[in-house]
């Protein structure tokens, strides 16, 4: 089936193109090359003057797994309240479901594809679950997806570390649990601090000795930097860092930069690691010092991880800055586990609030680092769904980044000391569109290694979003005109009219088998399960469809 | 004779992954696991009926097919329950019980639904068998032996040396329950029985409680086990909602939450809350991620509503004008009574009185086809695989020819929406 989308404005700028006038044409499943005059296309839409973009992608977004199911299970008011039949359109069925900080399957493929968005990362997945996220990830249409690994406190790790394996081994058996996991990239989370809190660490420094196998943060964040880097993932090592959400931890992510030592690192909602000391409160902005820093590294990436007030639910690895948060936990529940010698969960809701000091300044301190961070190749749009609040507010999020006067009224409704301790009044700056393009299409596209996806050249998935350029930028990204997942039309006006699936992206690096014997070993004499009913077959992933396979270049530390 | 070595096992929840299976033209047999489950449902005959049965009759799957979408569109109050299948099972009877308006319970979801309510209304602080086996120095057992229902516990999971612990000891007490002789034997002197007297358990878990909190009378028998808690570096206290007996058994683990919250506080402690027979886990899992919600969900209109009391399937049974019961792992039957109409996916071994409506076989999974269960600590799920073909379709195969049946009547309705 030929399609052509007439006279938008296409806004592709890993292609050059910000507003250019073009047609774009869609042959079945993939953009392809204008025809030329000879060619009649099945179906012509008349976008004069609207905004054509490639899918937005969303590169951290809890959207499947064991601790998002169980956020649903602690969340059973807000699902109560948020319930959705299911739509009967288009030749398929998508079902009915619930919930907006913790939206069922297919709700949060829906709400998702909406938006224009065709694709989203659920960046922390354990390899102890890896199953259930995929069982998740396949029910959730419309969007692509894939699971970041999370490693840097399994005890397997850890002992390769203490016993001086070395890097070759390290790399080897990051390579196996990669591929035995289905993963497309490696994320840290609170390196070693998640295993500290198994020995009752109830804290721990980038550069302090974690019980039992004496090994430090930094040398567990190094270590993974440079399997990723040697392994030649396309991703960098996703780094949730040391001290979430502790006064003056901006010290700690400052440090952790520098032990980065040039190798490239993806920082993640960097927002919650931003915090200072400063003022009676004891707590203000350190927005600025690290946006120098970013903006002074180029391998360094990041993503924000913005709050938005209201309710929401904060889903996370890391077990040890979970337990600091429960005592805030609203509604007035929590839950925490340590799960297969590997990491851990914790679930705490939490509401933020615009009339709290803290949660008012978080906000801000979000926007801050949105605004002075130069570079939207190197920035994503995240809320780090559900944390800093659930994905749907993005529209709202854009505005925010777009409409400068928007900004201002809302910093004045926050509370009235907030705007004091930062910066962000006196901000001038409005992203554009392109700017637009690049952080939620181009550059996730990138930084991920999804080389025919976030673009809209010849051979590039026909995902396609096609907006009405309304002066409310909130309005104009919260309802597309039209949305095409993989050629197909699935939203007009905002409403679904088709089903469609996505795929499953993943990364397989190669390994030397020498590891397998001693990770076999290790899952008999500790995990109780031989490894073969670890790993996770091609024919398990969506429904017998197998991954798509991203390729990894090896590569030498300089 | 063919071996097939480490096969997984998919019945009680415990996912031992080691099961040795014999299999000639007779069918397949386990080699002896240490485990009645496992040596029982793993021994399968190669030819069995794969009829389906209307009234008792033979017919074709076709027609039993037509005959089951008959039945669940006419019908005004489904229900769809047993729910013992595979993800995939599970998942296809979600997306039949919206098509239809039924609700959706597992047959053993009541040892669940004791720990759900805790989770729902307060949270709880767990942990897995893996840190279980690997990270306790002391294990609290409350209530009944769990291995009455999960028989290889002790052996897999807490007779290994925990591997992080400086000298590998640990100790296993129980509260309000004596062990099996089984387990006796397996653990030997690392068994303790903490037995204040006759009590029953929420008054057991109070008083360990007040004992924690400093106040328990001079001489109480909890004082001690309460220090013991204080002083152990990761405690694990094991419970199996499901045996527990007496009134308000939600107490009891709620009970249990608070308890451990109290010793993380200064040392490490965490639970572990088993349920998990049949997938149960896997059923609650499935649900949760395609409704936002837990089992015990029906759907009205399509739009999903939970209600753990009114949609318990002993209950919803009472009322039900058709039942779909689906019980693929064991051809076995709980009590059962109903006015309504029966539809049955189990195995062809499964004898039942009276005999149903429609009786449509259906496969085991890790048996007859390969499918996913979820372990009782709720993380870890596990691909079983397939070891012999009899013929026996799997349940979200039977439920998918349902579906398309149900669509084909429907289909002028659902277009004309578009
Ligand atoms: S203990 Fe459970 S999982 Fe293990 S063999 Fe027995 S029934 Fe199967």
């Amino acid at each position: 089936m030929l399609t052509k989308l007439a006279g938008g404005r296409l806004f592709d700028p890993a292609n050059g193109r910000h507003g250019e006038v073009a047609d774009l044409w869609l042959r079945d499943d993939r953009v392809t090359a204008d025809p030329g005059p000879g060619a009649t296309p099945d179906v012509v839409y008349d976008v004069t003057g609207k905004v054509v973009m490639a899918g937005a992608i969303d590169i951290h977004s809890h959207i499947a797994g064991g601790k998002v199911n169980l956020a649903r299970m602690l969340m059973g008011e807000e699902h109560d309240r948020h319930r959705f039949a299911g739509s009967a359109c288009g030749c398929d069925r998508i079902g009915g479901g619930s919930g907006i900080a913790t939206p069922s399957t297919h709700t949060t493929g829906a709400r998702y594809i909406e938006m224009g968005f065709t694709a989203a990362f659920e960046p922390a997945m354990l390899g102890s679950n890896a199953r259930h996220a995929h069982l998740e990830m396949s029910d959730i249409p419309y969007i692509d997806t894939g699971g970041y690994l999370v490693l840097g406190n399994d005890d397997f790790l850890l002992d390769l570390i203490a016993t001086n394996a070395g890097q070759a081994a390290v790399n080897d058996y990051v390579a196996w649990m990669l591929t035995a996991t289905q993963s497309l990239a490696v994320k840290v989370v609170n390196p070693g601090g998640i295993n500290a809190f198994k020995f009752n660490a109830r804290k721990l420094d980038l550069d302090e000795a974690g019980p039992h196998y004496g090994v430090t943060p930094r040398t567990v964040l190094t270590v993974l930097a440079r399997a990723v880097y040697e392994l030649g993932l396309p991703h960098p090592l996703h780094v949730h860092g040391c001290n979430l959400g502790i006064p003056g931890n901006v010290a700690t992510t400052l440090d952790t930069i520098q032990a980065a030592s040039g190798l490239p690192m993806h920082m993640t909602h960097i927002q919650f690691h931003s915090y200072d000391t400063a003022g009676d409160r004891k707590f203000s902005s350190g927005a600025a010092a690290l946006a120098e820093a970013v903006n002074r590294t180029p391998t360094l990436s990041v993503d924000i991880g913005q709050v938005m007030f209201g309710q929401t639910v904060t889903a996370s690895a890391d077990t040890m800055a979970q337990r600091h948060t429960a005592p805030l936990a609203h509604p007035r529940k929590w839950l925490a586990m340590d799960i297969e010698c590997e990491a851990g969960c914790g679930v705490v809701p939490f509401r933020y609030r615009d009339n709290s000091y803290v949660n008012a300044l978080q906000w801000a301190i979000g926007l801050e680092l949105f605004l002075l961070l130069d570079d939207p190749w190197r920035v994503f749009l995240t809320t780090d769904h559900p944390n800093g609040a659930p994905f749907t507010f993005y529209p709202e999020l854009i505005q925010l980044l777009m409409d400068r006067d928007y900004r201002l009224a809302k910093l004045a409704e926050l509370h009235p000391d907030a705007p004091a301790h930062t910066t962000l009044g006196s901000i001038t700056r409005e992203y554009t569109l392109a700017e637009i393009a690049i952080m939620t299409r181009a550059a996730p596209a990138r930084i991920l290694g999804l080389a025919d996806r976030g673009h809209l050249a010849p051979g590039a998935s026909a995902d396609v979003t096609v907006y009405s350029d309304l002066p409310d930028r909130r309005a104009m990204f919260e309802r597309p005109d039209l949305v095409f997942k993989s050629g197909r039309l699935v939203v007009r006006d905002g409403a679904l009219v088709a089903m469609a699936q996505g795929c499953t992206h993943v990364v397989r690096p190669g390994f030397d088998d020498l590891i397998e014997r001693r990770i076999a070993r290790y899952f008999d004499e500790r995990i109780g399960l031989p490894i073969k009913h670890f790993r996770i077959q091609d024919a398990e992933i969506r429904h017998g469809a197998g991954p798509q396979l991203h390729p990894c270049r090896r590569r030498e530390v300089p | 004779m063919t071996f097939h070595p480490d096969i997984l096992c998919p019945f009680c929840g415990l996912g031992c992954g080691d099961i040795g299976i014999d299999q000639d033209d007779s069918g397949i047999a386990p080699r002896p696991s240490g485990c009645p489950q496992a040596d029982r449902l793993f021994r399968r005959s190669a030819t069995v009926p794969t009829d389906a049965r209307m009234g008792g009759t033979a017919v074709s799957m076709d027609d039993a097919v037509a005959e089951a979408a008959r039945l669940l569109a006419n019908s005004h109050a489904p229900l769809i329950a047993g729910l013992a299948t595979d993800v995939d099972g599970v998942l296809s009877a979600l997306t039949l019980a919206e098509r239809i308006g039924a609700t959706v319970d597992h047959e053993r979801s009541d040892a669940l639904f004791r720990n759900l309510a805790v989770l729902r209304r307060f949270g709880w602080s767990t942990t897995t068998l893996a840190e279980l086996r690997n990270r306790s120095d002391l294990v609290l057992v409350v209530g009944p032996d769990p291995a009455a229902a999960f028989p290889r516990l002790w052996e897999r999971w807490v007779v290994p040396e925990p591997a992080f612990m400086p000298d590998g000891a640990r100790s296993v007490v129980f509260l309000g329950g004596e062990p099996m002789p089984e387990t006796a034997q397996l653990l030997g002197g690392q068994i303790e029985t903490v037995d204040p007297g006759a009590a029953d358990l929420a008054t057991l878990v109070a008083g360990l409680r007040t004992a924690l909190a400093g106040r328990a009378a001079t001489g109480d028998p909890m004082t001690g086990l309460a220090a013991r808690l204080r002083a152990a570096r990761y405690a694990v206290v094991v419970w199996a909602a499901g045996l527990f007996q007496g009134p308000q058994p939600d107490m009891v683990v709620e009970g249990l939450v608070r308890l451990i919250r109290t010793v993380d506080g200064t040392t490490r402690c965490a639970g572990l809350p088993l349920s998990g027979a049949d997938n149960v886990i896997g059923a609650n899992q499935a649900s949760g991620w395609r409704t936002g919600f837990p089992l015990r969900t029906g759907f009205d209109g399509g739009v999903p509503t939970h209600d753990p009391e009114r949609f318990d399937w002993r209950r919803r049974l009472q009322d039900a004008d058709v039942t779909l019961w689906i019980s693929a792992f064991r051809p076995e039957m709980p009590e059962f009574s109903t006015n309504g109409a029966v539809i049955m996916l189990a195995p062809p071994e499964m004898a039942m009185t009276p005999e149903p409506a429609l009786f449509i076989p259906v496969g085991t999974p890790g048996i007859d086809h390969a499918g996913d269960v979820f372990r009782a600590d709720s993380v870890v799920a596990l691909h079983a695989g397939m070891l012999i073909d009899r013929g026996l379709p799997s349940v979200a195969g039977v439920i998918g020819r349902i579906l398309a049946a149900l669509n084909q009547t429907a289909t002028v309705k659902e277009t004309a929406g578009c």
